[in-house]
């Protein structure tokens, strides 16, 4: 589809656990993904399968205390995965930024909107002090606020929750990232800025060619923005296709469950569809097996592998487990073959 | 039109916006009336003590004259009277004053320069190098800190006020440790940090420029209670005869006097204005602190 030249980011085989007892857990198992550049590539599934993981392990915020980092994240010909605090320090920043779900808590509340921006043109450039003051201004202005000069000297809490994410949004640019990792960017803001914060990140985008990694759970979002999509589930990636694909022809029956279970206004059925059962906890979670025949148990064992794999079912189009072909939802009679 | 629309949203910001840092410490102490009073009685006192200590000439002050012995206050220019050796009591009083606050703020700024490194670099990396320093903590914790500072001065065979504050400061450091600790262990977690660091900034920026003043509610109110802390040890040191030697005065030493049972039956000039001065400073600056904590928790505010 594209050639290698174009591939910013590569996850290969990436596992990150968590210490429970002394016994670690995959919360992150296997994954492989590629970012590309210009490109904005969403991770969803519902809370609790590995998604923000999986963002806090590229940038390295895991704490090496209690969890375990596996795997290769090759960005530039380094693995991220091995790289030391202050070798890490130079990319974070500067190659890589990174926007939070809550602003408010992001942001440090004693201090200046201005000062918060400034500090990552402190570490990363050589501007002098009037030269990272106007950056500042620019970068605000860019993300679109208003009356910059007054917005620069203020706190945190004297911001609307849609302005303190345009502040992040601010901070992740200001050292013109390659990449930009964006964890669930707009749960915490209402619709009508939501739109705004999206359309801000796709120009944003537009001019500075970055790659982003879109991370969220409202399929909404991802219809909107993104270009590729890859579902996670209990740690693992299940689906990854282009946007439209997935829409047109979700494959897998989480990405199928996931894609009936969004409200819609037009429906006549007023009973929302809902995926039964749970995400299993780390500690209970099968590791062999389909992680997801347990909650379509009316579909029988012998449909799922033994050790589901990604099948490439259409050019980059990729579906784990063989169970999608003989799935077919509760309610519906027999199989229904794609 | 434009200007004056520009006032007018600059006027309506400041009346909306809520107090910040100093504001609401300058309206807690005007709201509470004590506080207020205690907080200009106690820079009153510690400014009046430092510009007089200034002025008094110490070695004439300390000159035994036995013809002046228990001169009773006022009588001959003798404010507060004189002690055994005839040595006038009130400047002995500003200077033992003056040492006893100078030693009380060093060793302050001495501990807690220690505690709160020590308790944010804790809290921060958490793991193994808390636990290490904990247990250090616990240890020094379970000793009877005076009962050792005492072995150690009898141990030490001349000694000044540095090493007077040195050894008190090296068994004060620990509670503030150990308080700075638990808040930075809950505020290190917060996103704000993550987010410090995914912008490439250093674990001692982190902890020293973001992660500080977010504790600093915490540390006014310690840092000024454990002044009125240190002020009492050194004094009781100085009362028991192991801190200031006897030749330089300090508040202790002057209260000390007391233990003589004719001095403190009949010569009340003698010890009664120190006792009074440590009561008045000690309840003064608890009262600072208590208005101090109130305003750090917005619960307990009263402005």
């Amino acid at each position: 589809m594209s050639t290698n030249t174009n591939e910013l980011l590569e996850i290969r085989n990436l596992r990150t656990s968590f210490r429970i007892k002394d016994t670690y857990y995959p919360a992150v198992d296997n994954v492989s993904l590629t970012l590309r550049k210009n490109e904005i590539l969403a991770i969803v599934g519902e809370s609790g399968c590995g998604k923000s993981t999986l963002a806090t392990s590229i940038v390295g915020l895991h704490n090496s205390i209690n969890t375990k980092v596996e795997g290769e994240i090759l960005y530039n010909n380094q693995n991220l995965v091995n790289l030391t605090d202050t070798q890490f320090n130079k990319l974070r920043g500067n190659d890589i930024g990174f926007i939070f779900q809550d602003p408010l808590s992001a942001l440090n509340p004693l201090m200046r909107i201005g000062e918060q921006i400034e500090e990552g043109l402190v570490y990363h450039t050589k501007l002098n002090k009037t030269q990272r003051e106007n950056r500042v201004l620019e970068l605000l202005d860019q993300v679109g606020i208003p009356n910059v000069q007054r917005v620069a000297k203020q706190f945190p809490h004297q911001l609307s929750g849609g302005m303190r994410q345009r502040v992040m949004i601010a901070i992740a640019l200001s050292g013109k990232p390659a990449i930009i990792i964006a964890d669930e960017p707009t749960t915490a803001l209402d619709v009508t800025i939501q739109a705004q914060i999206l359309d801000l990140l796709k120009t944003l985008q537009d001019e500075i060619q970055s790659g982003i990694i879109l991370i969220t759970h409202d399929l909404g979002v991802v219809a909107e923005v993104a270009d590729r999509v890859a579902v996670m589930y209990a740690g693992e990636v299940i689906e990854e296709a282009s946007v439209v694909e997935l829409f047109r022809n979700p494959k897998h029956p989480y990405t199928r469950s996931l894609l009936k279970s969004i409200p819609q206004t037009n429906s006549e059925n007023e009973q929302l569809e809902v995926i039964q059962g749970m995400v299993p906890s780390l500690v209970k979670l099968p590791r062999q097996g389909c992680r997801f025949s347990s909650r379509i148990p009316w579909i029988p064992q012998s449909a799922h592998e033994e050790n589901p794999e990604l099948h490439e079912v259409a050019p980059g189009h990729l579906v784990r487990c063989t169970c999608w072909k003989e799935f077919h939802f509760e309610d519906e009679e027999g199989s229904v073959n794609q | 039109m434009e200007n004056n629309n520009a006032q007018t949203v600059d006027k309506l910001e400041s009346q909306s916006s809520p107090p910040t840092g100093i504001q609401v410490i300058l309206r807690e102490f005007k709201k509470d009336k004590l506080a207020m009073f205690s907080l200009i009685g106690v820079i009153l006192l510690i400014v009046t003590v430092m510009v007089l200590a200034v002025v008094i000439d110490q070695a004439k002050i300390m000159n035994i004259q036995l013809l002046e012995r228990f001169t009773e206050p006022g009588v001959r220019g003798y404010i507060l009277g004189a002690d055994e050796a005839g040595r006038d009591m009130f400047g002995q009083l500003i200077i033992g004053a003056k040492n006893s606050i100078l030693i009380a703020i060093a060793i302050t700024i001495l501990a807690n320069f220690v505690g709160i490194a020590l308790g944010i670099i804790m809290g921060y990396y958490g793991g193994f190098i808390d636990n290490f320093f904990m247990r250090i903590i616990d240890f020094f914790i379970t000793l009877p800190t005076l009962m050792i500072i005492i072995v150690v001065i009898t141990i030490i065979p001349s000694y000044g006020i540095m090493d007077l504050i040195l050894i008190i400061a090296a068994f004060q450091w620990m509670s503030t440790a150990r308080l700075v600790r638990s808040k930075a262990l809950s505020e290190a977690r917060r996103d704000y940090i993550s987010a410090s660091k995914t912008m490439g900034t250093s674990d001692f920026a982190i902890m020293f420029k973001g992660l500080l003043p977010n504790l600093s509610s915490l540390l006014i109110v310690e840092v000024t209670l454990s002044f009125a802390g240190n002020v009492g040890i050194e004094t009781g040191l100085s009362f028991l005869g192991f801190g200031l030697p006897p030749s330089t005065p300090s508040l202790g030493t002057l209260v000390s006097y007391a233990m003589n049972p004719i001095i403190l039956s009949s010569k009340w000039w003698i010890w009664l204005p120190a006792s009074l001065l440590i009561l008045i400073m000690m309840l003064g600056i608890n009262y600072v602190g208590q208005a101090l904590r109130r305003a750090a928790d917005a619960k307990q505010r009263l402005g």
